[in-house]
């Protein structure tokens, strides 16, 4: 394999996949975030920390523009990050991933990759807006989030280890295995232990479109990796000379 | 008399560095956009930078959009 086209290829692929994950939330998340932060403003003036003024809302919104442009940043660095994960996984299992194509392998190990670690792990711990959690407790759910996304991506790597000690559709077995394991600790792990005060169409409708962004950037990452894959082919034969 | 021969050999292995690299920008990554609060930049302005939370507020809408604990 040519190691420098294999890093350039993933690196790049992740990030295009960021650019257009938060290019993309722009239209579908930014406008549960402005409606979230609007009711922390109002209850900033209620308790008085802050008081309703012109120069209170042109602070303010030139503060928002700038966390508006640092969306599309971190979408870049998150994108290049799981892109780097994302790479290596692909690398490494490209040759046992169903497909006739690099483009169709590559979708299906992102659509595996999208479950295991993002959306599982989003059932238990669901995206939540501004106005919904406590400062005292975001190491602890932080902690509980990589947790369960740890747990849920090593045991689809440990069960699909597993499953190549069976033959045919005892390989299923392994299937049931990760799920059983999943669900147990889906189950066992606490919960976010913050009260979700904010209204409930609000946290919904972020949730939704918290999901279609996440789930825009698999299928990207998908795609362009599995292009570019097949364009510039890492893995071609080297000349040898002996 | 020595001869020269071609050999078409297949490396499909994946490079150890290749996959150090990608891992330490996975890690990073993550933890930039995921998790810091203030962390990095102590490394150069100290305990201020708990409070300033630069790379905090510049990721803070995409860690509320991909689900990550914001605050």
């Amino acid at each position: 394999m040519k190691t420098s086209l294999f890093l350039i290829i993933v690196l790049i692929s992740g990030a295009f996949a960021g650019f257009i994950h938060g290019t993309s939330n722009l239209v579908l998340v930014e406008p549960y975030l402005d409606e979230a932060i609007n009711i922390e403003n109002q209850n900033l003036f209620a308790s008085g920390e802050e008081e309703d003024t012109l120069e209170f809302w042109v602070e303010y919104e030139g503060y928002r523009e700038w966390q508006k442009g640092g969306q599309i940043l971190a979408g870049v660095i998150l994108g290049t990050s799981l892109g780097a994960l994302f790479g290596i996984v692909f690398a490494l299992s490209r040759n046992s991933l169903p497909g006739n194509n690099d483009v169709k392998k590559a979708l299906v190990l992102a659509g595996i990759m999208w479950l295991t670690i993002y959306f599982i792990p989003f059932l238990k711990y669901p995206a939540n807006p501004p106005t919904v959690g406590d400062a005292d407790t975001v190491v602890l759910r932080g902690i509980l989030y990589l947790s369960f996304i740890a747990i849920s991506g090593f045991a689809a790597v440990g069960f699909y280890k597993l499953s190549k000690a069976f033959e045919g559709k005892k390989k299923i077995i392994s299937l049931f295995g990760y799920v059983a394991l999943v669900s147990i600790v889906f189950f066992a792990m606490p919960e976010n232990p913050d009260e979700n005060t904010a209204p409930a169409n609000l946290v919904e409708g972020f949730r939704i479109m918290s999901v279609l962004g996440v789930s825009t950037f698999w299928i990207a990452i998908g795609l362009v990796l599995g292009l570019l894959w097949t364009r510039f082919n890492p893995n071609r034969e080297v000349p040898s000379f002996n | 008399m020595s001869q020269s021969r071609q050999i078409n050999v297949s490396k499909t292995g994946v490079p150890t560095i290749a996959i150090i690299a990608l891992a330490i920008i996975f890690a990073a990554g993550l933890f930039v956009v995921g998790f810091d609060q203030g962390h990095i930049f102590s490394i150069a302005f100290g305990e201020q930078a708990f409070e300033d939370l630069y790379i905090h507020e510049l990721t803070h809408d995409m860690r509320h959009a991909a689900g990550f604990p914001c605050h």
